[in-house]
């Protein structure tokens, strides 16, 4: 994984602007999968919603930094980092108590449930400027290309997230969201504290994916509440660890650049065709391969 | 499917330009990049604008066999994709298009996504002439290189709040709705700003959400405050729905002003009668005197149009067309393709086309009076245009009449 | 006095529409317990096919729903055999991720043949209305809404009394047993799917009738769906109708007294506070066996 990591980070040095770009989005979309599925994959609660804690943090930080527009540059990326974690971990923690009660489908609903109200009030109170937009100031150094600068940057989110995933998983915690997944009441019984776990897991993961969102705010320099409250967001996350394999650490990644690949690169050059291929690989997937990429590997191995 | 078989064609145009170009070595090619939505919620739009690009580079390829300037002949190609309405696609997909080469820009449509795509075309120092983003945020960040063809959002209604002073009798009050998104309500507030500096009396601001299903409550105000006017500023789909709910609740206001909505003849058809005296903004008609280099004037335009492709035309293909048109005044002023050179060309531009006379503020903008609106009136079914005085071919109907006595 | 009334009235109205085009969606996950994602584009189906069916045939377009209706039957039911049954063998949020990619491939198919364009379906009495006491009420909306009500109603009649509505039920509540009796549970399921679809086309006739459509607006109608079931209940034309009317008068009370902008705010939190308090709706699962 080092070597990836070090392989990764040269990457934009070689690549012409448009490969880095996707890059970004690469690194972007892995880090959200990631972070979803702490939840969704380790513990089996699949939430339809996560991009609420995109939105809530990227508007949360924009917002901030809009009050503070004499503060250094260096400063600005932290404050809204700070600003931005905090506000989907107050969100998270306040949710995690009774949509947490929820199971399967239920909770899946509830949780896109509450991506649209966050939409909604951003869009309709004037205080979020969701339907005005926000602007971001500029965080890049002026020497460096703000496509590079934003690469790097999402290449050190998505590994510090990995590396949070990870430790997670091998972790008693982790094992015991993995028992929460196989079968929650037995795990109760057993002793694991599956209330407390369920709602750290949830916490972790709203904020870990609020963080990417604050990035991805000022990637864009300017949102609104379409940009970053979107149901195909929504459904992406899902899809990720369903095309890597779902429950695994590297599933998501696998899949997250895989869909990213696929849809900017081969589909950008199909005119009016490519929602009909996204729903057909979609429809195909499911169809053919739904332990993902990593369960057709251990298939092919056992 | 017309219109399926004209991308093919170009598609297939543009894949097979490299072979072209080695076999034809006289012709250079000049390539303009950029995105527009032809899915997502604004297809409707981005395929009008999409049919005015393809419409002006295939009259200036093959009715006029290229163009000329500083002495070279030029043949033009498009290399445009789906945005799908989502910013982050097309800002990735504008990033190819610079590292592939592309020199000049077309806009997509949306504010939210022309602004993080201009930031990128910005920065890469390349121009974009665009006719789909209006938002002030667009032309406030002190960027050389956008240049829009509609004036900014909160300056857009100025020319209409001009005819409503000119109305008799003068009306004295008025109510805006508008539609919460990035543009419906930086244009809202551009009405009220007019407006009121205009000396009318607000009586009521709505804001509806995004997607309204149903407007009886803000009609049941209209109904009990009776403004004079009544001005809505959303896409066609909300004017439609208010329209035929006024209609039906049998609200009455003296004059109808409907931003997006009667251009259409969709919708003109959609309210039958009931359309009559309905006002709109619109930024073109066939109609307009202005004279053309290239096309002769906007009839043979539509004429052009119309062999070519069967979806009605509306004034965005026009506004489409023209970015094109003022590209190439631009570089043959410029004597040059060079992006710099261009681009200052651009920000002195004074050009007459068959679309306006185009001219830019020194933001980038259109100029409000110069590139303003018109105002258009349905009047036994057509569009005529009833504002300003120069571009009119007919007087505005006032007060309109009752929706039952509409004929 | 009056504005309540008025308000109240054109809550009701709005609320029957939405229960109809809510009904089959909750069908389906009761009996088949699959999310379908593509519902919103079966009710899109049902208004392109009606606005082509009525323009062509010149006839009214609620007279073409037999013909819409018959048309997404067997739509339906192809779908959920071949389709949907092979994904759902694996996993539920299988079901969920296909018809959304089922959706996405139609919504394209939709630009295509329609373009993204707006249309609309404006029957002879578009314009009309009447008052009854200090109440206006929209002729349109009024026929829309005694069309939902006879189709939820013939949809209860069917399920309570007909062999196949018993059958149904049998197999929603207790599907092992049912198949222990000899019931072909692929085919009642694709059979559920078919009825559900067919409704959906006629709720979207009901809907084109009223409101300008697109192909993007497919994701409305499915959201809209889950907040009835939510609401009222999974699995029944009552509880689809409770919840349709209470969504419709949450909708209208919200814009008149709270704020035009708001009624999707309050019908999300509504969606989300319910499944915190009462997550299978007012009326409850009909087909959860008792204990």
């Amino acid at each position: 994984m080092v070597a990836a990591a070090v392989v990764l980070a040269f990457g934009p040095l070689v690549l012409p602007s448009f490969y880095v770009r996707v890059g970004q989005l690469m690194l972007y979309s892995a880090g959200l999968g990631v972070a979803w599925a702490i939840l969704g994959g380790f513990a089996g609660y699949a939430s339809f919603g996560h991009a609420a804690f995109i939105g809530v943090g990227a508007f949360a930080a924009g917002l901030a930094e809009s009050y503070f527009p004499n503060l250094p540059t260096p400063l600005l990326l932290p404050l809204g980092l700070v600003v931005g974690g905090t506000c989907c971990a107050i969100l998270s923690a306040v949710i995690a108590y009774p949509i947490l009660r929820l199971r399967g489908t239920f909770f899946a609903i509830a949780m896109l449930g509450v991506s649209h109200v966050c939409a909604e009030v951003t869009n309709n109170v004037d205080f979020f400027q969701g339907s005005l937009g926000l602007n971001f100031p500029p965080i890049a150094p002026a020497s460096m290309d703000p496509a590079i600068f934003f690469y790097e940057l999402y290449l050190v989110a998505g590994l510090a997230v990995l590396l949070i995933a990870w430790k997670i998983r091998y972790s008693r915690f982790g094992a015991g969201l993995l028992s929460i997944r196989e079968d929650e009441d037995t795990a109760r019984m057993l002793g694991v504290p599956t209330e407390r776990y369920k709602r750290l897991a949830f916490v972790v993961s709203a904020v870990l994916t609020g963080l990417l969102g604050v990035i991805y705010g000022h990637s864009l320099g300017y949102i609104t509440t379409e940009s970053v409250y979107r149901d195909d967001t929504n459904l992406s996350l899902i899809v990720y660890s369903l095309l890597g394999g779902m429950g695994t650490l590297y599933g998501p990644v696998i899949g997250a650049f895989s869909l990213v690949f696929v849809t900017q690169v081969i589909l950008g050059r199909l005119l009016d065709f490519h929602l009909f291929a996204t729903g057909l690989m979609l429809v195909l997937l499911i169809l053919l391969a739904p332990g993902g990429v990593l369960g057709l590997l251990k298939r092919r191995a056992a | 499917m017309r219109r399926r078989d004209v991308l093919r064609t170009v598609g297939a145009a543009a894949l097979a330009a490299p072979a072209v170009r080695s076999a034809q070595a006289q012709a250079k090619t000049l390539v303009f990049g950029g995105s527009v939505p032809l899915t997502g919620a604004a297809a409707e739009t981005g395929l009008n604008v999409n049919n005015g690009y393809i419409t002006a580079v295939s009259y200036l390829n093959d009715k006029l066999g290229g163009v000329e300037i500083a002495g070279e002949k030029y043949k033009l190609e498009l290399k445009l994709f789906d945005d799908a309405s989502d910013p982050a696609r097309a800002t990735t997909l504008i990033q190819r298009q610079i590292d592939d080469g592309t020199n000049f820009f077309l806009g997509s449509f949306g504010s939210n996504i022309v602004l993080p795509t201009a930031a990128i075309t910005e920065r890469a120092k390349k121009p974009m002439v665009q006719t789909g983003g209006g938002s002030d945020a667009i032309f406030t960040k002190g960027y050389k290189y956008v240049f829009g063809m509609y004036p900014r959002a909160t300056r857009q209604f100025a020319s209409t709040a001009a005819l409503f002073k000119t109305l008799t009798p003068t009306p004295t009050t008025y109510s805006v709705i508008w539609t919460n998104d990035a543009f419906s309500k930086t244009a809202g507030e551009g009405v009220k700003l007019s407006c009121d500096a205009a000396g009318f009396k607000r009586l009521d601001a709505f804001e509806l959400p995004a997607k309204p299903t149903d407007v009886s409550s803000v009609l049941g105000s209209v109904r009990a405050n009776s403004p004079d006017l009544l001005v809505c500023v959303m896409h066609d789909q909300d004017s439609l729905l208010i329209a035929r709910q006024m209609v039906a609740s049998n609200t009455y206001v003296k004059l109808l002003f409907q931003g997006l909505g009667p251009q259409l003849a969709s919708f003109r058809e959609a309210l039958g009668k009931y359309s009559e005296a309905l006002l709109c903004s619109t930024y073109w008609d066939e109609s307009v005197p202005y004279k053309d280099k290239f096309f002769g004037d906007s009839r043979k335009f539509a004429e052009y149009y119309r062999s070519k492709i069967t979806r009605p035309i509306a004034y965005h293909t026009a506004g489409a067309a023209a970015c094109i048109e003022t590209y190439i005044l631009a570089m043959q002023a410029a004597k040059s393709t060079n992006p710099e050179a261009v681009r200052e060309a651009l920000a002195v531009a004074d050009y007459e086309t068959f679309y306006s006379r185009i001219k830019f503020t020194p933001d980038g903008d259109g100029d409000p009076i110069i590139m303003g609106s018109m105002i258009g009136q349905v009047q036994k079914s057509k569009l005529e245009i009833v504002y300003p005085e120069a571009a009119s071919s007919a007087k505005a109907i006032y007060p309109q009449p009752a929706w039952d006595k509409k004929a | 006095m009056n504005l309540i009334a008025q308000t109240l009235a054109d809550g009701l109205v709005l609320g029957g529409i939405y229960a109809l085009a809510a009904v089959g969606f909750s069908l389906i996950f009761g009996v088949l317990h699959v999310i379908n994602l593509s519902h919103g584009i079966l009710v899109l189906m049902g208004a392109y096919l009606a606005l082509i069916l009525s323009t062509a045939l010149r006839i009214d377009p609620l007279l073409t729903m037999p013909l819409v209706m018959i048309g997404l039957f067997c739509v339906g039911y192809v779908y959920q055999r071949f389709l949907i049954q092979r994904a759902v063998d694996r996993a539920s949020v299988n079901s969920m991720l296909l018809t959304f990619g089922v959706a996405l491939m139609l919504q394209n198919a939709m630009i295509w043949l329609f373009s993204p364009d707006m249309k609309s379906i404006t029957p002879s009495y578009a314009f009309a209305s009447f008052k009854l006491g200090p109440v206006n009420f929209d002729a349109v909306r009024v026929s829309a809404l005694a069309a939902s009500l006879v189709l939820l109603s013939l949809l209860a009649l069917f399920l309570k009394f007909s062999p196949l509505g018993r059958v149904i039920r049998a197999t929603a509540q207790q599907t092992m047993a049912a198949q222990l009796c000899g019931v072909n549970v692929r085919h009642v399921y694709a059979l559920t799917f078919a009825v559900s679809a067919a409704f959906a086309g006629a709720a979207g006739i009901v809907i084109g009738i009223i409101l300008p459509f697109s192909p993007a607006d497919e994701g409305n109608w499915t959201l809209n769906a889950f907040v009835v079931v939510v609401l009222g209940g999974v699995g029944s034309p009552a509880g689809a109708l409770i919840g349709g009317l209470l969504l419709g008068i949450v909708n209208t009370l919200t814009a008149q007294y709270v704020g035009p902008a708001f009624p999707n705010v309050t019908m999300f939190l509504l969606l989300v506070l319910l499944l915190l308090v009462r997550p299978h709706g007012l009326l409850g699962n009909a087909f959860a066996a008792s204990r």
